[in-house]
């Protein structure tokens, strides 16, 4: 075998030559011609190919859909859900996981109670996200939510987000939170956000190239959200574990078919041990409200509202339904003023608002989130509220 | 930076338009420095010190030799020193300001904070051999400071540690009292005591030029800046490829020639690189991080299969690095050296050598085993400068009695085959495949005290490996299949079939599936494993 390289140590001294070097061992050596050829494949791919999956894989939604909990991250199947519920005719609820319905089955949703109260018409569509907050909403509407165009929008305002310096990732400790991928990446800075540049940069990529967010929904949707390659090393539960994967074809999990959430979740609905008013284990709590000036959080939002009315869209807000039982009596005039303060600027810039009344403390499961009955009983009073048929019947 | 990172990306973003734009003017050398530096600044700024220090004295230290006579000559010592009758005067300065300058780092020795104080002498000592170096007109001494200067930074850095925990558990067991500090009590100012980033790579070619400029074998370099590119020149200065004067050097004379060709080359060298990093070497290191780090929870085959999986990971891993320096390089017009050629293929131990890290063991060759007195003097000679070679080639590695033993591992196994190369019937009977085999096997079994955490761990798994229970190793068949693929292309290209893949479609084919595969599949980030070096 000719070894074009130095000797080894054994061998004698060979004067080297001094610029000529071999340009490697192997033969990916492209030319000019032939690197503009695989751009123009990869670029066909690259555009053609989540187009067609959109096609080609099934995406069965229904009535009182949401999107699935496991696939949470998925944004790319956030946009295609968003594609498909575009339509003048319908109500995109938007929000956190209130909206989307923590403690509740799809049944029990905001936006279940919101199209009984219509009659029955898949008008209002879950649109909330388990383990949203403002500044993730903003991202997730500003690079996910294009398809939300001359559309009516209800967004649900949570102040649970603004009652403490953590909630609002305003601190400059570290703090890891959800949906890190849609918060702003470098400006407006999030102290409490430490991610390497590197990572923030593989963010904002993710963002702005489809095929990327599509290979991170196959990951989400068939992988058990890791990489393909670390999924061939899951562990079970085990103890040893074992690794069920290791001799399984990563390429027939691909079922084309987006998995669906449980019929029977056990850890929501009105059997499950979870879905049980906060009275039975908590006690108010005294919460360290920030300043809206400086809230990050708001700020996102507030950012939020321009980005929707920018589309064409007719914004309504929902600030609530915040469960004002939880806050300590002598704490209650601080979340009243940030309530407040946030009704007073949507007034001022004139964005149709609701701020329902609190519901009763029963019907609460923590500081947000209400229980099946909850959600009924604030459908029931939204719908009744004159500004929000004002705003149902403008055109 | 890591190569594979989007901060490099936009790096080499603004650097090379910068670059071409400057190529009409003087200054496209100070912005490649410029880069140079930055580039390792990221990681740490501090260490940028280092760099620069090791660069400017080597740099002053050939310039001094320069100005000695290559023959030796008799010099007035004693009229230098009380007259300072120098027949060069910039022998003379030389010897005044490092006098000075040794008398000064004294004082601030004696007489500063007690945290510069180490430092401070460790200064004094190479400016009293400066000034040895001026008064003698001795080129002997001005390599010898060099060597001293750059080895002492390595011992210190990446040995210190090393050694003082061994002596100290050497005067415990001879119950002795005295239990000396830890290196990190020696750095000012409280500055962390951690490893610079490849200071193993850049102070050995600093070393090789001074070297080669004593044997005769460089001119020197008059140019600070083009001295100093050379040494930080940042697509090799993190783990190489370490280049010598006389490859590196002259290409930086002049702006190199654009041409497509260094564009589609470089592109194709980074593209497989950034595979062979991201989609092989961090995959592999899934499996081998798995079973190395409790070892004891795993059965022979598991352990046997982590250790092939280990060699093909550093491969990657390395060759990789490599690939992606050569590619950067080469978008700017310069060639850097070959460093890997399918080492996995060598036939003997000698030849895997010859094909791994060929840099380093070219490096080894020319600067410790030739110097040694290489095969000349007997075979009890070439057998003894071998091993002493592969034993200082494995510390390079780390401070560990695990690399120890790996290198004197590859120094018996290099006899050994050097020795069955002699017989006929080895060389000529013994199939290549079964050669082949062979090394590969041998070459694993060391790599487990190369990846082990601890000789215990080392040693608990060569027994594990041989007395354990065979049970599944659970390795992930798209693993074996991707290294299977690998070891196919390369035993293809070095086969009759090599111009079926220089077909334009095999070439187009290959880069489409790659730049595809590391898009959905590959596995994030992950440091280089020479960094550590």
């Amino acid at each position: 075998m000719a070894s074009p390289t130095p000797p080894s140590p054994v061998g004698e001294r060979r004067k080297p030559s001094v610029l000529e070097v071999p340009f490697g061992v192997n033969e990916v050596r492209l030319n000019g011609p032939q690197w503009l050829a695989t751009f123009i494949i990869l670029l066909v791919v690259i555009l053609l190919t989540p187009r067609l999956w959109d096609k080609v894989e099934r995406f069965e939604t229904g009535p009182d859909y949401r999107i699935p909990y496991t696939l949470s991250k998925d944004y790319w199947l956030y946009h295609r859900r968003l594609t498909r519920v575009s339509d003048k005719k319908k109500i995109i609820v938007l929000g956190d996981s209130v909206v989307w319905g923590e403690y509740v089955l799809p049944d029990g949703t905001w936006s279940h109670f919101l199209n009984r109260e219509a009659g029955g018409k898949d008008r209002f569509i879950n649109g909330g996200v388990n383990g949203l907050f403002p500044l993730a909403l903003e991202g997730l509407i500003h690079y996910y939510g294009q398809p939300l165009r001359n559309q009516k929008v209800i967004v649900q305002c949570n102040v649970l987000w603004m009652s403490s310096a953590k909630a609002d990732l305003s601190t400059d400790k570290e703090e890891p939170f959800n949906h890190s991928r849609l918060v702003p990446q470098f400006f407006p800075r999030i102290l409490c956000y430490k991610a390497e540049a590197t990572e923030r940069l593989s963010a904002i990529v993710e963002r702005e190239v489809g095929f990327v967010s599509w290979g991170n929904h196959l990951q989400n949707a068939y992988f058990g959200q890791q990489s393909i390659l670390t999924w061939t090393l899951a562990e079970d539960a085990g103890d040893p574990p074992r690794y069920p994967n290791v001799r399984k074809n990563p390429f027939s999990q691909i079922t084309f078919s987006v998995p669906s959430a449980p019929p029977n979740d056990p850890l929501r609905g009105p059997n499950s041990p979870r879905h049980k008013s906060w009275e039975t284990a908590g006690s108010p709590t005294r919460f360290d409200w920030v300043d809206l000036d400086s809230s990050l959080q708001w700020h996102a939002f507030q950012r939020l509202i321009g980005i929707l009315q920018r589309r064409g869209d007719d914004v309504l807000i929902v600030l609530g339904p915040f469960n004002e039982h939880i806050v300590a009596e002598e704490n209650r005039p601080a979340y009243r003023k940030v309530r407040d303060g946030i009704a007073l600027w949507l007034s001022q810039h004139q964005v149709p608002h609701v701020v329902p009344e609190t519901l009763p403390s029963s019907l609460y499961a923590d500081a947000s989130h209400p229980l099946t009955a909850g959600y009924e009983l604030l459908a029931q009073t939204l719908y009744k509220t004159e500004s929000f048929q004002q705003w149902l019947k403008s055109p | 930076m890591l190569f594979h990172t989007w901060p490099f990306l936009i790096f080499l973003l603004i650097v090379l338009p910068v670059f071409f734009a400057l190529r009409k003017t003087r200054l496209w050398l100070p912005w490649l420095a410029i880069a140079s530096y930055f580039f390792y600044g990221w990681w740490n700024p501090y260490y940028l010190l280092l760099v620069a220090y090791s660069t400017t004295l080597d740099y002053f230290l050939v310039a001094f030799m320069d100005h000695c006579p290559r023959e030796k000559q008799k010099v007035d010592v004693l009229a230098r020193l009380t007259r300072l009758r120098f027949q060069d005067r910039f022998l003379l300065v030389g010897f005044v300001t490092s006098s000075l300058a040794a008398l000064g780092l004294l004082a601030v020795a004696l007489a500063g904070p007690l945290t510069l104080r180490p430092a401070m002498l460790g200064f004094d000592l190479i400016m009293l051999l400066m000034a040895l170096g001026a008064l003698f007109s001795s080129r002997r001494i001005w390599l010898i400071i060099s060597l001293v200067n750059n080895l002492a930074l390595l011992l210190f850095f990446k040995y210190a540690r090393f050694l003082v925990e061994n002596l100290n558990a050497a005067l415990s067991w001879l119950h002795a009292t005295v239990h000396l500090p830890d290196p990190s009590a020696l750095m000012p100012y409280g500055f962390a005591y951690v490893l610079p980033v490849g200071i193993s790579f850049f102070t050995f070619q600093s070393m090789s030029y001074t070297i080669d400029f004593y044997l005769g074998n460089v001119q020197r370099e008059r140019n600070f800046l083009r001295f100093a590119t050379f040494v930080c020149f940042f697509p090799q200065l993190m783990a190489g490829p370490i280049e010598r004067a006389k490859h590196l050097l002259p290409q930086f004379h002049q702006f190199p020639p654009i041409r497509l060709q260094n564009f589609t080359d470089g592109a194709s060298l980074f593209l497989v690189g950034l595979f062979k990093k991201l989609a092989l070497a961090n995959y592999l290191s899934f499996y081998v991080e798995r079973v190395y780090d409790r070892p004891a929870a795993f059965g022979a085959p598991a352990l046997i299969l982590a250790t092939i999986a280990f060699g093909w990971q550093i491969f990657f891993d390395f060759s990789g690095y490599t690939d992606m320096a050569r590619g950067v390089a080469k978008l700017m017009g310069f060639n850097l050296i070959l460093n890997f050629n399918n080492p996995y293929l060598s036939t003997s131990l000698g030849e895997f050598w010859s094909r791994w890290h060929i840099s380093l063991s070219s490096w080894f060759r020319d600067y410790v085993y030739i110097p040694l007195g290489g095969n000349r003097g007997g075979a009890f000679k070439t057998y003894r400068n071998l091993l002493l070679t592969f034993l200082i080639s494995g510390i390079w590695h780390g401070a560990a009695w695990t690399f120890v033993i790996w290198g004197l591992l590859h120094g018996l196994g290099v006899l050994v085959t050097r020795e069955l190369e002699r017989s006929a019937f080895y060389r000529e009977r013994v199939p290549k495949l079964l050669k082949q085999g062979a090394v590969f096997m041998f070459v694993s079994f060391t790599w487990i005290f190369f990846r082990a955490d601890s000789l215990h761990d080392a040693l608990f798994i060569v027994q594990r490996i041989f007395t354990g229970a065979w049970q599944d190793p659970q390795i992930p068949m798209l693993m074996v299949a991707l290294v299977a693929m690998v070891w196919l292309y390369e035993f293809l290209y070095e086969s009759q079939f090599r111009p079926l893949l220089k077909t334009a479609v095999v070439r187009v084919a290959l880069a489409v599936f790659l730049v595809i595969y590391l898009c959905l599949c590959s596995s994030g980030g992950g440091a280089f494993i020479y960094f550590q070096f």
